[in-house]
């Protein structure tokens, strides 16, 4: 699959389960030639030796949470915003795994 | 409207007066997605802490934050019917503080923005220049505090989704700490740079409200331990031996000429009062590499943070014949293009062929902007510089992509207050042709108090206290 | 050509905790749908996850109970994939820094023991249980949340076999550590099974195949069997096996194809941002490595040292309840032998006969140990014992059960020849085919001597007497 091409593209967008049109693939297109451009500032920074970044504190804490039931909801709770509800379960069209 | 002004009336008719006031801007601003009646809140006060700041105050709700029982749609489609069945932790302390919510606000889809142009109830207008964007992507919330509707309201700060939108509205922006605030109900946009946020009129009703929002929550992990200060009664504006370090390579890159003159004005004022005030220079490629940086954290993040918005559970479904299309139809429907876009710069950075050059490489990169800032930020109390290059621009000015220093460095150097989690308001700076701009200040982390004092002191300077637009012309 | 088969298993274990992985909603599989979750399990908009303390106490004593390093500094990583049964849209995991790495366990093989090597053991969350039903998938959130471990072996076993004694001495192990259920058939223990042939002597691994899932023993067996005749066949007929993930069909006994690897998802795993690394205090973990329940091969060493055979011993060990009752048993009684022999033989025969659960079992150990004595004192007969230990199953003490049945063994020498001689009087015919060399005749004289004695002769000490009785004659 050649990278940026619309099927590139399409597969990016269908990994996280959405589409896009035709439009917004041409956007994309696009957009991705700044965003090279972009990431070319990235590359100019030495980062050899340097550990990722992945939280803004790096403190290590020591909470854990005691294991006592105290945070539960009613069934009704639990499937008042579902689309489709029988046999008190939220139920989707059939799916072979 | 500030606290002052809402202590002086009766509880329920300035709650009232406030949700009119909301109802009348609407046409003006479309600020606001749900409107929230007051009757029964009211009620509720006299189990309520009457000591608090917010007791009896009317209040607005980024839609974003958790409320049980009222429309919580993050602006988006795919939330559009979304009624959450808990409070936000934020919602439960403001509730027991008194506060009475007037409002849930318009922002930028899913926090995903700088504008509020991309909301699903419309884009929301700057009171001072209707024509003008409020800034996003908390701008709901800012355009109805800038407006006089409310002397307080939750926003959430992301990249500067609370800072920037105060400094195109004119009113005071507080992102505090990270850990600072639990971020326990809100709905997240990328959760290693999500900050809960706020607006006021003034330093000192900033002071005091964090007073309220702050503290550990065992529902968030992230959220601090360290004590909460008593900002408001350590509020102090005298300055005499303050370390302020201005940080220049924004000021170079500001080409307008009032906001650097108002900013050396202020500047020099301080070291009148006794502040020792020094100029620092951060290395311009780390600040030329915020922005991009923070694209790829921050849509990566959001990418898996939304995974959950499927149409299974919650939310608006779409048909299909099998689950994959259920998802594939809801999401497709439920998100703008925008979001999709970012998305798929997510799902780009995070994809296995990629992490290495792009997530992680972004990380690293995050680290090498922090630990400079720290290093800097350890010789001095705080760190100012102008909140934005320019007054709020138009919805069809170009404010996205593009490379020049300008974009890249004056309007988003308050990235660097995400990256590091220090704590980092925008207070107002001057006004531009009737139009307002900001000034922010950074501070070591839990610093709250050097962050107020020192916003105190610029307030006082500028006079621009408690401005609000007022009246529905 | 012979090939020789590489397997490594994942074994996935529910911990029996009270509440979920990230939330305080409780564990129970035994409620209505969709009774036993949050807003946390239900990924609904904003929640953040907070970690279980008595999961990671559980999975630390499964680490040293199978000899791994420990990572005291905890962290969790997100493993991104969109199914209805994920409520997130991801799993948090332990991709990087799994809690325990290095170990390994022992089986017992026909070859003798073996050695497994750990590769790893991570904590997660489980999934939610579907029913997968004509009008749709019903989809029943309990079980979301549910602390799982996984245990990783190297490819280190070599035959279905090995494999089973592998996954039946983990699951005895975990059961002691009372961390998990281990139900296989209730999905509270699961293995995926990692199969490849290579020809004999050949250092590099095959092509291997994934099989998921898999419920049971047995279904381990079968799956792995039909795997080695699946795979050997495509070799020898000069083809190469494809790298896939497959599943165990029950009703053709086959495994098959669910996904190529090509297909292989994208999990796009990064780090949790909203669980910062936890370090676990040094003192819990010594707590908890101090207080680790005693494991099924230390009980069997304490066993043997009884003077049990190994055969014994295993028996014992293989069911928890069974040598938790026999341990107290021995508690009470030091005839170790003995006491095995009747749980062992007269105890589990009765258990199974009636169909009676372990955990239901009616037989006191206290009883039994008293019964036992008994019979080293020779105040009842094995005979005796028999009918005593079919009352005990009714819950009657074994000394009442005795006297009722005026079962008390004669061991009194003086009245014991007495009854010897009148016996050898009334039966000179007896007498003399002794003395010619008919042993049977010995039987029978003991016989009219129990008879005599109404069977509480100690048949022991008749018989040891008799013949001594018949050489004076």
């Amino acid at each position: 699959m050649e990278k940026f091409s619309k099927e590139y593209f399409r597969y990016l967008a269908n990994q996280i389960m959405f589409d896009l049109s035709d439009q917004e693939i041409e956007e994309l297109q696009e957009d991705f030639k700044t965003l090279t451009k972009q990431m070319e500032l990235l590359d100019k920074i030495d980062t050899s030796n340097v550990d990722e970044m992945i939280y803004p504190f790096e403190e290590d804490t020591v909470y854990l949470r005691e294991d006592v039931v105290n945070h539960e909801i009613t069934q009704e709770e639990a499937l008042q915003n579902a689309p489709l509800v029988k046999n008190k379960m939220i139920v989707v069209p059939k799916v072979v795994k | 409207m500030n606290f002052n002004d809402v202590k002086n009336k009766d509880i329920k008719t300035a709650c009232e007066e406030s949700l009119s006031l909301a109802k009348a801007s609407q046409a003006k601003l479309n600020a606001v997605v749900s409107f929230v009646e007051v009757e029964q809140q009211v009620k509720e006060l006299s189990n309520k802490n009457a000591n608090s700041p917010l007791f009896g105050v009317p209040i607005v709700l980024k839609d974003n934050v958790s409320t049980k029982g009222i429309l919580t749609s993050a602006s988006s489609r795919i939330l559009s019917n979304y009624i959450p069945i808990y409070d936000a932790t934020i919602t439960k302390k403001l509730k027991e503080a008194g506060a009475i919510v007037i409002a849930k606000s318009s922002m930028d889809e899913l926090g995903m923005g700088g504008t509020n142009l991309n909301a699903y109830t419309g884009k929301v207008n700057n009171p001072y220049d209707v024509n003008r964007i409020s800034g996003g992507s908390s701008g709901g919330s800012a355009a109805l505090v800038a407006q006089g509707v409310v002397p307080f309201a939750i926003g959430t700060d992301t990249g500067d989704s609370v800072r920037k939108p105060a400094s195109y509205c004119g009113i005071v922006g507080v992102k505090p700490t990270y850990g600072r605030i639990s971020r326990y109900g809100i709905i997240p946009y990328a959760s290693s740079l999500d900050h809960v946020g706020y607006f006021t009129t003034n330093v000192s009703d900033a002071s005091s409200a964090l007073e309220v929002l702050a503290g550990r929550d065992d529902l968030d992990m992230t959220s601090s331990n360290q004590e909460v200060q008593a900002y408001s009664k350590l509020l102090d504006s005298n300055v005499a031996g303050k370390k302020i370090a201005i940080l220049v390579n924004v000021q170079e890159a500001i080409e307008d000429t009032t906001i650097t003159n108002s900013f050396n004005h202020i500047m020099n004022t301080l070291k009148e009062k006794g502040a020792i005030v020094e100029e620092v220079r951060m290395n311009d490629d780390y600040m030329k590499a915020l922005l991009p940086t923070y694209y790829v954290l921050s849509n990566a993040e959001a990418t898996a943070n939304h995974s959950n918005l499927d149409g299974v559970r919650f939310g608006v479904r779409e048909e299909g014949a099998d689950l994959v299309e259920i998802m594939i139809n809801s999401r497709t429907k439920g998100f703008s293009s925008d979001v999709r876009k970012r998305f798929v710069i997510g799902s780009y950075s995070l994809h296995v062929d990629n992490q290495e050059k792009l997530y992680k490489k972004a990380q690293k990169v995050r680290r090498v902007i922090v630990d400079e800032l720290k290093t800097i930020m350890n010789k001095y109390d705080v760190i100012v510089a102008s909140s934005s290059g320019t007054i709020a621009p138009l919805p069809n000015q170009k404010c996205g992509e593009d490379l020049s220093v300008s974009h890249l460095v004056a309007e988003n150097h308050m990235l660097l207050g995400n990256f590091s989690g220090f704590p980092s308001m925008s207070l107002p700076q001057v006004m531009v042709n009737k139009m307002p701009v900001g000034i922010s200040v950074m501070a070591k982390a839990f610093d709250e108090v050097n962050m107020f004092n020192i916003a105190k002191a610029i307030e006082e300077i500028t006079g621009l206290e408690n401005i609000v637009v007022g009246g529905d012309e | 050509m012979n090939f020789e088969t590489v397997i490594g298993i994942e074994i996935h274990c529910e911990l029996k905790t009270n509440t979920k992985m990230f939330s305080g909603a409780a564990v129970d599989f035994a409620s209505e749908p969709n009774t036993n979750t949050n807003e946390i399990d239900l990924g609904m908009p904003g929640i953040l996850p907070s970690v279980n303390k008595e999961a990671v106490a559980s999975a630390l004593r499964t680490c040293y109970a199978l000899e791994c390093e420990i990572d005291p500094l905890i962290k969790f990583d997100r493993k991104n994939y969109y199914y209805s049964d994920l409520p997130k849209g991801f799993q948090i995991t332990q991709q990087f820094y799994p809690i325990g790495s290095h170990g390994k366990i022992q089986i017992e093989t026909e070859l003798g023991k073996k050695e497994i090597r750990i590769n790893r053991i991570h904590m997660e969350e489980d999934t939610a249980k579907q029913l997968h039903q004509i009008e749709g998938s019903f989809i029943n959130f309990n079980r979301a949340g549910t602390p799982l471990i996984e245990i990783v072996t190297e490819p280190d076993m070599s035959n279905a076999k090995e494999a089973i004694a592998y996954v039946e001495k983990v699951r005895n192990m975990l059961y002691y550590l009372n961390v998990s259920d281990c139900k296989m058939e209730e999905g509270s223990m699961r293995c995926d099974i990692n199969i490849s042939l290579r020809p004999y002597g050949y250092p590099e691994l095959g092509v291997k195949s994934e099989i998921k899932n898999l419920n049971s023993v047995s279904n381990v067996q079968k799956s792995i069997e039909f795997e080695i005749e699946r795979q050997s066949k495509i070799l020898l007929s000069g083809g190469q096996v494809e790298q896939a993930t497959r599943r165990f069909d029950e009703a053709s006994r086959s495994t098959v194809l669910m996904r190529k690897k090509e297909g292989a998802v994208d999990y796009k795993y990064f780090p949790e941002p909203n669980i910062f690394p936890i370090r676990l205090d040094a003192n819990w973990i010594e707590k908890i490595k101090n207080t680790l329940p005693e494991l099924p091969s230390e009980r069997k060493s304490t066993y043997t040292q009884y003077g049990l055979s190994d055969y014994d011993a295993d028996i014992l060990v293989q069911t928890k309840e069974v040598s938790d009752f026999y341990n107290e048993v021995v508690t009470h009684t030091k005839e170790y032998k003995l006491v095995a022999n009747w749980v062992i033989v007269e105890m589990m025969a009765f258990l199974n006969k009636n169909n009676i659960d372990i955990h239901k079992n009616p037989l006191s150990p206290q009883y039994l140990a008293i019964m036992v004595e008994m019979i080293q004192a020779k105040e009842i007969s094995g005979k005796q014992a028999k009918i005593v230990f079919e009352e005990m199953m009714n819950g009657k003490d074994p000394r009442k059960v005795v006297e009722e049945k005026g079962m008390k063994q004669l061991s009194d020498t003086s009245a014991i020849l007495t009854l010897i001689q009148s016996v050898l009087d009334a039966n000179p015919q007896s007498i003399e085919d002794f003395k010619n060399g008919k042993d049977r005749a010995v039987g029978f004289l003991v016989g009219q001597v129990m008879k005599a004695s109404k069977g509480q002769a100690n048949p022991a000490m008749t018989n040891k007497m008799l013949v001594e009785e018949l050489k004076k004659r």
